[in-house]
């Protein structure tokens, strides 16, 4: 076999790849010994072995989509690699993560799950725009920056959130003392007097824990499906990625809606 | 003498040497250093229509002087790789600095080229020396032999060495066509003897929609 000396980096071969693990903090390496994995649609960048990548519309995967599958409508974003080998997944030289959980739950951002193994439940989140893992087994996330693992009870940037485990909890909360009232009103108008942009917060209390990337660039959002269009459904009859707007809902600072509402007309 | 400090700046010590790189890369230098534009990449009249004809265009500077000059681009991951007598093929974008004693030209690379959105010619490097390519994300390097071959999706490919034969593989079925397709339709099946280079982040193409 022909060396390259001084070729700087490590040279990997199926041999000294990590089973299941990272490669660097950017790649992820998963084993495939005739088993299965879902992975969001194009993370997969090299492979050895011989494996196969099929839509999840795949007749011959359907028994498979029922029981670990849960969010019918947002299917085509995803396939599932079987086969046998070694797989390197990586997303936008974001950092990937691996976690494991164990007849557990956990809530993640939908544009930041990369992929799971089928002994996990992927259902659709009562949080828009959020995707629920229950079960046991490993999944790889993405995150812009490294993740951080925090207790509750915190309260989080919105934008920092990637996600939760176990506490069944995330509410907003807002800094009243500073967003109500008149010159609340024209800081959130007009972004004029002080405005910190940190009024706003998601709370989590209880047991758990709660992920978030070091970072306040949001990952891009990947449709987590339209839920059905029923009374009490929070996001029902709104088009995926539309979601979240209804009357309650924080409106963007200069809807005229929301002044009014402040000023009590 | 390349060396890296940090993993995206390329220091280059030269004594009187010279060393061709990306248009205005230079971020800083000490001591005398001349830059003079290449035109077509220093590889004559013959080579500038060569990149003409195939779209494989890079606008590559020579750097001659004494002292030390760095180069960086756009915060991009950087990767040495010493070359000795074999060949790297390099898609020209990611392609930072070689040494000057290397030879460069184009190569056809088939269909592998026209499903990344990158044209159908990569950039070789030839010779005795050191070649510093680019990535977004620090690059994986994989091992190619015979009893390993390895598939790569062409937007995460950037670069291979070595004794190496490509075919292009695509899974495009009627399922892709009815939205249901694998996300992974055109992929680089390498075999024989060498490395590939791969970056954690996949250039936006064709192949990625499908």
């Amino acid at each position: 076999m022909t060396t390259y000396p001084g070729t700087g980096p490590v040279i990997h071969d199926p041999s000294t790849l990590p089973v299941d693990d990272n490669v660097n903090a950017y790649t992820f390496c998963v084993e495939l010994k005739g088993s299965e994995w879902f992975l969001q649609k194009g993370k997969m960048i090299a492979y050895y072995g011989s494996m196969e990548f099929n839509g999840i519309g795949h007749g011959r995967l359907d028994r498979l989509v029922r029981t670990s599958f849960h969010s019918p409508l947002h299917a085509s974003d995803w396939v599932v690699a079987s086969g046998s080998g070694k797989m390197l997944l990586a997303d936008r030289a974001f950092d990937v993560n691996s976690f494991d959980l164990e007849e557990g739950n956990l809530t993640i951002r939908s544009g930041n799950l990369l992929a799971f193994q089928p002994s996990l439940a992927l259902k659709q989140s009562i949080v828009p725009g959020f995707l629920t893992l229950i079960g046991t087994g490993k999944f790889v996330a993405a995150s812009n920056g490294p993740v951080v693992f925090m207790e509750p009870p915190i309260r989080v940037d919105p934008q920092a959130l990637v996600g939760w485990a176990d506490c069944p909890s995330p509410c907003h909360h807002y800094d009243h003392g500073y967003m109500t009232g008149l010159m609340g009103g024209l800081r959130a108008l007009t972004g004029m007097g002080g405005a910190s942009g940190e009024e706003h917060q998601f709370e989590f209390v209880g047991a758990g824990t709660v992920l978030l990337q070091s970072s306040e660039a949001l990952m891009a959002e990947q449709a987590a499906g339209a839920v059905p269009n029923q009374a009490g459904v929070p996001g029902g009859g709104g088009a995926p990625g539309h979601q979240g707007q209804q009357a309650g809902a924080p409106r963007l600072p200069g809807q005229l809606g929301d002044l009014q509402r402040r000023f009590g007309l | 003498m390349f060396r890296l400090q940090g993993s995206k700046v390329l220091a280059v010590d030269m004594t009187g040497d010279a060393v061709k790189a990306k248009n205005g890369s230079m971020v800083a230098y000490d001591g005398q250093m001349a830059f003079k534009k290449l035109s077509g990449g220093g590889e004559g009249i013959r080579g500038m229509v060569t990149r003409r004809i195939t779209g494989e265009q890079m606008t590559l500077m020579e750097v001659k002087g004494q002292g030390t000059c760095w180069f960086a681009d756009r915060a991009s991951e950087i990767n040495l790789v010493n070359l000795q007598g074999d060949k790297l093929f390099v898609e020209s974008s990611n392609l930072l600095a070689t040494d000057s004693g290397l030879r460069t030209g184009t190569s056809f690379t088939g269909l592998r080229g026209a499903s990344q959105g990158n044209g159908l010619f990569t950039t070789t490097i030839e010779g005795h020396g050191q070649a510093a390519i680019m990535s977004d994300g620090p690059a994986v390097v994989l091992r190619v032999s015979s009893q390993y071959p390895l598939t790569v999706d062409p937007g995460a490919y950037i670069a291979h060495q070595g004794n190496l034969r490509q075919s292009f593989q695509s899974g495009v079925t009627f399922r892709t066509f009815m939205g249901e397709g694998g996300g992974e339709a055109f992929q680089i099946r390498f075999e024989g003897d060498g490395v590939v280079y791969v970056q954690p982040s996949e250039r936006n193409s064709i192949a990625g929609d499908v």
